[in-house]
């Protein structure tokens, strides 16, 4: 009988800032799968920070999950939107004025050979306010955790990043 | 809501209205004549709300914390500036190798963030080129001129140096080391080592990258040219933390302020910057702009009348009578000697003061990491004292940052004041953005190579917006509408 193939090497990053409402709702996201995902395997990470600092978290993971919020206006606030790479990644200038978009930072990754995942999917979340210091969502936007957990954990179920059911857990989660 | 009416040229009107200001980040309007030429820009600025209100009835003691996640870019700064304030608050002074390990830590940050800067942000558009495509205007087109192996080591270094924050002050996102009268952990003897190599390589590196900036921008007499150009000069007062000797410090002294003639105009406490600094509200932005009380506003307007004043590198190098370390000595008088003498007025002269503190930032860590007191295990004053009020003041990268807390006598904050580095710039930023438009937009043509331009009046201060990480890639941080004087928008850019 043959070993299954190693899961790949996956993290999951939630990205903004949870003193700032809505902004932080990629933040409690993680915090959510971070608690799902115990003794899965797959590292949980979250962070402030997009651009350049954000490869010393991406390098290295072979597959890699990222939920920030968003401010499009595509749809009300909690509206979730799972947005393929392609559309996502080639911008070529600062999100934040103080850093790199992630898709420079990915080109940059590439540029100077450094080992960054192969597949990225992103799920954002409309958020309402982002400007008031205040901890927690916006009621609207809490409602979304749940379809981003969901998604989530389907997009780790299809890369095959989560134990089988029964199975012992390969590590434990390395929350940043 | 107030919606600002001002004469325009023509007696007809401009209207902005408010609600159009927070839709995303940064946003310059552009307001022409009949005949294409600016009349006005105004930048603006979504702003944070509600922090006084969060903070009150909280543990002053919280707030290292709680401060230091509120800007995903500057966390060591309000950590800093924080804890600073609650050695004031409780009048107690930390013992000597506590103050080391905040400076090498302070030091550590300020180096990284100024690097990250010159590679990231500023330097795009002098080594790339200023009117080069969006698409090479950025990291990727500088290395791709200075060569991968530069990248490489450019990355490099820049992790190195935040391992020191982390062999220091503990692994974490956002710090945790600074408490009232110390810190929470001392440096082992066996980390010294490490952290004295990095120092050693940071200096090496921070002489790299001024010799980098000579021969990419400063034998280029196109760009020494665009830097002395009036489009992007401005003869405000200037603000910075020194020592006793007036030299530039980041972590502690008094606050220095010198007259557009460089003469010093006053040199305070930080317990004393609400007798300097007030703040002037325009009904056109949320934004806060402070000036110099003693001197008043005047307005918009340069000179030694008004009291706008500048912070950040620029301003720090003009508020100074120069550094404590011996080769950020030798490239600050280079500086001066090369820009015309002091004080420079240059605004993108703040890329070339960015690299002199880099280089003092590097050799202040390689002091305090061979300084024979870092590894000292008292590295805490416990505060007996009832609080009452505190002020801490450290330079952020981007200038001088306020912190004031009062409390009761349980240390529970009854009033919260920050005056962050982007506010002393608000209005010589504000200046800057409308003279660059005018200059260099008036009767032309309008390219996205010229509205760069007019950008870069304002990326020299690497000003900071309140700008949380909400925006994924794709959407855009900063937008530039052209008007008509009766509001039709023209053209509008997005960067990216």
């Amino acid at each position: 009988m043959t070993s299954p193939p190693a899961p790949p090497r996956t993290v999951v990053v939630g990205l903004g800032n949870p003193l700032l409402t809505d902004d932080g709702v990629g933040i409690e996201a993680a915090r959510l799968l971070a608690a799902r995902l115990a003794g899965a395997g797959v590292t949980v990470a979250e962070s402030s920070w997009g651009g350049m600092r954000f490869l010393d978290l991406l390098a290295g993971f072979e597959k890699a999950i990222i939920i920030d919020a968003i401010q499009w206006r595509h749809g009300p606030p909690g509206t979730v939107y799972r947005l393929p790479p392609d559309e996502a990644v080639p911008t070529v200038r600062a999100v934040s004025f103080h850093d790199i978009s992630l898709g420079t930072a990915l080109a940059l990754g590439k540029q100077l050979g450094i080992p960054l995942p192969t597949e990225l999917v992103f799920l954002a979340v409309e958020a309402g306010d982002v400007l008031t210091v205040a901890e927690g969502c916006s009621p609207e936007v809490a409602r979304a955790l749940p379809e981003v957990a969901r998604l989530a954990m389907d997009q780790l179920a299809a890369w095959g990043a989560l134990p089988e059911a029964g199975c012992t857990s390969s590590g434990s989660p390395d929350t940043l | 809501m107030t919606t600002r009416t001002e004469p325009a040229r023509g007696g007809r009107t401009i209207s902005i209205d408010p609600i159009t200001r927070l839709e995303g980040h940064g946003k310059i309007e552009i307001f022409l004549d009949d005949r294409g030429d600016v009349d006005r820009a105004y930048l603006q600025i979504p702003e944070l709300r509600g922090f006084e209100e969060f903070a009150k009835g909280r543990l002053a003691e919280d707030m290292p914390q709680i401060t230091s996640r509120i800007c995903g870019v500057c966390p060591t700064a309000h950590h800093m500036a924080a804890t600073k304030a609650l050695d004031d608050l409780y009048k107690v002074t930390p013992p000597p190798a506590a103050r080391r390990i905040r400076e090498l830590i302070y030091a550590s940050f300020l180096a990284e963030d100024h690097a990250l800067h010159f590679y990231v942000l500023g330097g795009p558009d002098f080594v790339v080129g200023p009117t080069a495509p969006a698409a090479e205007r950025n990291i990727l087109g500088v290395i791709a001129k200075v060569g991968v192996e530069v990248g490489t080591r450019v990355i490099a270094m820049r992790r190195r140096i935040r391992s020191i924050i982390e062999l220091a002050g503990g692994k974490a996102i956002h710090p945790v080391f600074g408490l009232p009268g110390g810190v929470a952990k001392r440096i082992r003897p066996e980390a010294q080592a490490e952290i004295k190599a990095i120092a050693a390589d940071a200096v090496d590196f921070a002489t790299f990258t001024l010799q980098v900036f000579d021969d990419l921008v400063l034998k280029n007499p196109a760009y020494v040219e665009l830097i002395l150009s009036d489009a992007f000069t401005h003869r405000t007062h200037y603000m910075g933390m020194v020592d006793d000797d007036d030299r530039v410090n980041f972590y502690d002294g008094v606050v220095r302020v010198v007259s557009p003639e460089g003469k010093g105009v006053t040199r305070f406490h930080p317990a004393d910057y609400l007798d300097v600094i007030a703040e002037h509200v325009e009904p056109w932005s949320y934004q806060k702009f402070c000036y110099l009380k003693q001197v008043g506003w005047k307005g918009f307007a340069d000179g030694a009348e008004s009291g706008i004043y500048s912070v950040a590198p620029l301003a720090r190098l003009n508020a100074a009578e120069g550094m404590a370390t011996p080769l950020a000595q030798q490239a600050y008088e280079r500086y001066f000697a090369t820009l015309g003498g002091k004080p420079v007025h240059h605004t993108l002269a703040n890329h070339w003061a960015r690299l002199v503190e880099l280089l003092y930032a590097a050799e202040r860590m390689k002091e305090l990491a061979n300084d024979p007191e870092l590894c000292d295990p008292h590295v805490r004053t416990l505060p007996t004292q009832v609080p009452t009020e505190g002020v801490g003041i450290v330079e952020a990268p981007r200038g001088t940052l306020i912190h004031h807390y009062r409390t009761d006598e349980r240390g529970v904050i009854e009033k919260a004041n920050l005056i962050v580095a982007t506010q002393g710039n608000a209005a010589r930023i504000a200046m800057s953005v409308d003279k660059a438009a005018k200059s260099l937009l008036s009767g032309k043509e309008v390219s996205e190579g010229l509205l760069n331009m007019v950008e870069m009046a304002f990326r020299a201060y690497d000003p900071c917006f309140g700008c949380a990480t909400h925006a994924l890639p794709g959407a855009m941080p900063l937008e530039v509408r052209l008007r008509s004087l009766d509001g039709t928008v023209l053209k509008t850019v997005r960067r990216g």
